[in-house]
């Protein structure tokens, strides 16, 4: 059953055209990374996916209901570009926040652990804008696993990374997805991407060159994509 | 139940960021005792001159303070689009506009008791302290009145770039009922007729409900897009 269906999405930003006839059906359990270059719409389309941004033409269902009537906005996770934290407050009082919102234990071991397997327990006094990007991005996705959503929206989780943090920050969301969660992942980093995806969208100029399960797409491919398009994919 | 736990939640993570930030409330104390040193200085007034001029004085102060602090909390939300944990939350829009709305409502009212104390010495009117009671139920009203829309319009104009210039402009002539029974309701009861406020109160009080019903309609608008 699909969890997410997207019809006929069009964004328009006065005269330019973001998206132009976005079909895209996500089902539970699905990986899709969406690959593209710089200004091909996927930030765009992600916004539009998690709802916090509307179409000009579409429409988006999230089990089988609108959004607006859907209980999408308590399932779902989304980190954007920016990380949705407090800056001001530490490590400990932004997980505390969130407990409090999602009505969880917030002095219970559950908090405890998920800081520690984040590497964050030791910060836990710290602000947030004492700490690295990569770090806030830690922190950022340790609030997703708080939550236990059923969707992770991630959009560029990797950019402004170095390679350490980026690999860091891949194998949590190795970890969402072995824990069965639904990932829409947007990226133009071709080897990250590829590994995390079950399927795999080509985003350029607001449409989909293609969507295909991974097995059917060869990761040179896309390469060869980003190289046609000045861009490299690393 | 769980409507005012996530309400509470929110003004509990305002007051902490406050506590930690110190963005909002000390600029609007900074700028009533700045206001407050600008009108002692350019008006030169007596004592009977500061009897009637003080409600006008004080509600101009509260109104301009006020808009600095509540356009600072709305920024601490779009600052790393931190709102969007919120969004993507159990916590309904309602809750969450009711939980901005309270945290402006408390930092207005500290700021609020700051500017008449410091009217108070400025001026030398003591006359305020001994009338504090009966100023209250209009210092209430009013600042009610002014969270309530302030919320919403400081949410709204801080997505634009221009927003902290954008929200004197569309916030002040919403909030025109308000000044008018603020300013006359205590000017009432600082010039020794209090029995004649109660048309004003009951005015405030009408106009806030207004607010509320129509706050909180549209906030949830502004929410899904």
């Amino acid at each position: 059953m699909n969890l997410i269906e997207i019809r006929g999405l069009k964004k328009q930003y006065h005269a330019k055209t973001a998206l132009n006839g976005i079909d895209i059906d996500i089902g539970e359990r699905d990986s899709i990374t969406v690959f593209g270059p710089n200004g091909a719409g996927k930030t765009t389309l992600l916004k539009i996916i998690s709802g916090i941004m509307s179409p000009t033409e579409g429409n988006a269902f999230y089990n089988n209901k609108k959004y607006s009537e859907s209980e999408m906005k308590k399932e779902v996770f989304y980190l954007g570009h920016k990380t949705s934290l407090y800056n001001a407050l530490t490590v400990g009082e932004n997980m505390d926040f969130i407990c409090r919102l999602f009505s969880i234990n917030h002095r219970g071991e559950s908090v405890k652990n998920i800081l520690k397997e984040h590497g964050l327990w030791e910060r836990r006094r710290d602000p947030v804008n004492e700490l690295s990007q990569g770090m806030k991005r830690r922190l950022a996705l340790a609030k997703g696993f708080m939550t236990d959503p059923k969707v992770f929206i991630l959009d560029e989780p990797f950019t402004g990374l170095d390679l350490r943090w980026r690999s860091s920050i891949l194998s949590k969301i190795k970890d969402i997805r072995s824990q069965g969660k639904t990932v829409i992942l947007s990226t133009h980093l071709v080897e990250e991407g590829f590994e995390l995806a079950t399927r795999v969208a080509f985003l350029h100029k607001g449409r989909f060159l293609f969507i295909k399960k991974k097995e059917e797409v060869k990761i040179e491919e896309i390469y060869g994509l980003f190289d046609s398009m000045g861009e490299t994919g690393k | 139940m769980r409507f005012m736990g996530n309400a509470a939640a929110i003004l509990r993570k305002d007051i902490l960021l406050e506590l930690r930030g110190r963005e909002s409330l000390s600029l609007m104390l900074f700028l009533s005792l700045l206001l407050l040193v600008i009108f002692n200085i350019a008006l030169d007034l007596d004592k009977d001159s500061v009897s009637s001029l003080a409600s006008g004085i004080l509600w101009v102060v509260f109104a301009f303070s006020g808009i600095l602090g509540m356009g600072r909390t709305s920024m601490a939300e779009r600052d790393e689009e931190a709102y969007l944990s919120i969004v993507f939350s159990p916590a309904s829009p309602e809750s969450f506009y009711i939980g901005k709305a309270l945290s402006n409502f408390l930092f207005l009212l500290i700021m609020e008791c700051f500017t008449m104390l410091s009217f108070v010495i400025l001026f030398d009117f003591e006359k305020i302290i001994g009338l504090l009671p009966q100023l209250l139920v209009p210092l209430v009203l009013g600042t009610i009145g002014f969270s309530l829309v302030g919320t919403l319009f400081s949410f709204l104009t801080t997505a634009s770039k221009y927003g902290e210039v954008l929200l004197p402009f569309l916030y002040l002539p919403v909030v025109v009922p308000v000044i008018l029974g603020g300013v006359t309701s205590m000017g009432m009861v600082l010039n020794g007729n209090a029995g004649g406020t109660w048309k004003w109160i009951q005015m405030l009080a009408v106009f806030d409900v207004l607010y509320l019903a129509v706050s909180l309609l549209l906030f949830r608008y502004l929410m899904e897009d």
